[in-house]
């Protein structure tokens, strides 16, 4: 399976997914014009990385500093998935990382770990 | 690509159409999504009102920076202008009265309100070049020789070289304007012997608004001229010394004219 990345926009996050590694790294901002098409390709790759089960223990890094509303709803369905592959017994690590001055990145942190309670959800000050 | 609402509606057109097994889990994850997109919409509110009020916060603070920036660069023209009389024969009252003719007649020409406003906030320091003239010729009584004339007459490029390398609009139009303002429309004047056109407008309005000021005005060393042998004058340099188009202006504004003059008239004690 191939490794994904997408460089940063003005509106977009980079988006590194490392199959071999199982880290799955996301930083930057994220308020696309349309916000589903723009992680398609991302979500399909999970899926598939999920139900290939080359490893079995990974890692989601999100440094997003600033995110519209349907990001918020993506990520809901992103750590989604993540849940499910735990379900089946793949070791799951999140990392929710944020800015000490950015309120708002925390809140939506503490927010999404409050969500997803049998995730192991780490709220990480940079 | 859809979402997982858009996959919920699908499910739950399925279960219409009688699936009925799926009724538990469907229903789980109606409520659920429901109660995600309630705290999505509430996070958005809660963000929305921060990111208004700090941008609002920001706008004062950019307004207030901006309202700052223009009061010291007036400030700091002014002053400059205030110089620049310090070391001329001319009154308190003079360059505010030629900053006001040279609005006038800058509007007049079909200038822009904001360009007109800079020529006149640039136009009191025509004379700025005059600080680097030696006491002995700006403050000699009486006659100068041709040699101190010709140093005299520096005091234009002198006042150019202190202003031309600033960026500032305004400080380079005040470049402009202590450069040209003793050029004469068919090429007599001085320093660089320009002929109409190609002084700069700034150059011909200010050598109108200071000739007409320095002669109007009544001096510790002479009485000012009548306004009727000044209008006189004025018409038989129109075309040789003044722009003959500003000329016609000037007399159409007249009115606006002399009232500034009355407004910033010279108190002697």
């Amino acid at each position: 399976m191939e490794n994904l990345h997408i460089e940063a926009t003005k509106y977009t996050p980079q988006i590194d997914l490392d199959a071999e590694t199982g880290v799955l790294h996301f930083s930057g901002k994220s308020y696309p014009e349309n916000t589903f098409d723009f992680y398609q390709t991302t979500m399909q790759w999970i899926k598939e990385f999920f139900e290939q089960e080359m490893i079995t223990k990974s890692r989601l890094e999100m440094d997003i500093i600033y995110f519209n509303s349907s990001s918020s709803k993506l990520f809901f369905d992103l750590f989604d998935l993540f849940e499910e592959a735990q379900e089946k017994g793949h070791t799951i690590t999140v990392n929710w990382l944020y800015d000490a001055e950015n309120e708002n990145a925390l809140e939506a942190g503490e927010d999404f770990k409050e969500d997803f309670e049998s995730l192991d959800f780490n709220l990480i000050e940079k | 690509m859809k979402s997982s609402q858009d996959h919920l509606i699908e499910e739950l057109q399925n279960f219409m159409d009688g699936d009925l097994e799926h009724f538990q889990t469907l229903g789980k994850k109606i409520i659920k999504a429901f109660k995600r997109q309630q705290r999505i919409m509430e996070q958005s509110d809660r963000r929305q009102r921060q990111e208004y009020d700090q941008l609002q916060d920001k706008l004062i603070e950019v307004e207030a920076l901006n309202r700052e920036i223009e009061e010291t660069q007036k400030e700091v023209v002014f002053t400059m202008g205030a110089i620049g009389e310090s070391r001329s024969k001319e009154t308190g009252n003079h360059v505010k009265r030629v900053a006001g003719y040279s609005k006038i007649l800058a509007l007049a020409w079909g200038l822009k309100e904001a360009e007109a406003e800079m020529l006149k906030q640039a136009s009191p320091m025509h004379d700025i070049g005059k600080v680097a003239i030696p006491d002995a010729v700006l403050n000699k009584p009486g006659k100068l020789n041709e040699e101190e004339y010709q140093t005299m007459r520096e005091h234009a490029q002198l006042g150019y070289e202190m202003l031309r390398y600033s960026n500032r609009p305004l400080l380079l139009a005040a470049a402009t304007v202590a450069y040209e303002h003793h050029e004469k429309y068919d090429g007599s004047g001085y320093p660089q012997g320009l002929k109409a056109e190609e002084i700069h407008l700034y150059g011909r309005i200010t050598a109108i608004a200071d000739v007409f000021d320095a002669l109007g005005s009544d001096r510790v060393y002479k009485k000012a001229w009548k306004d009727e042998d000044i209008f006189a004058l004025f018409r038989s340099e129109q075309g040789k010394h003044f722009d003959p188009k500003l000329i016609d202006l000037f007399f159409d504004h007249i009115e606006e004219i002399l009232k500034v003059r009355e407004t910033y008239k010279d108190q002697f004690d």
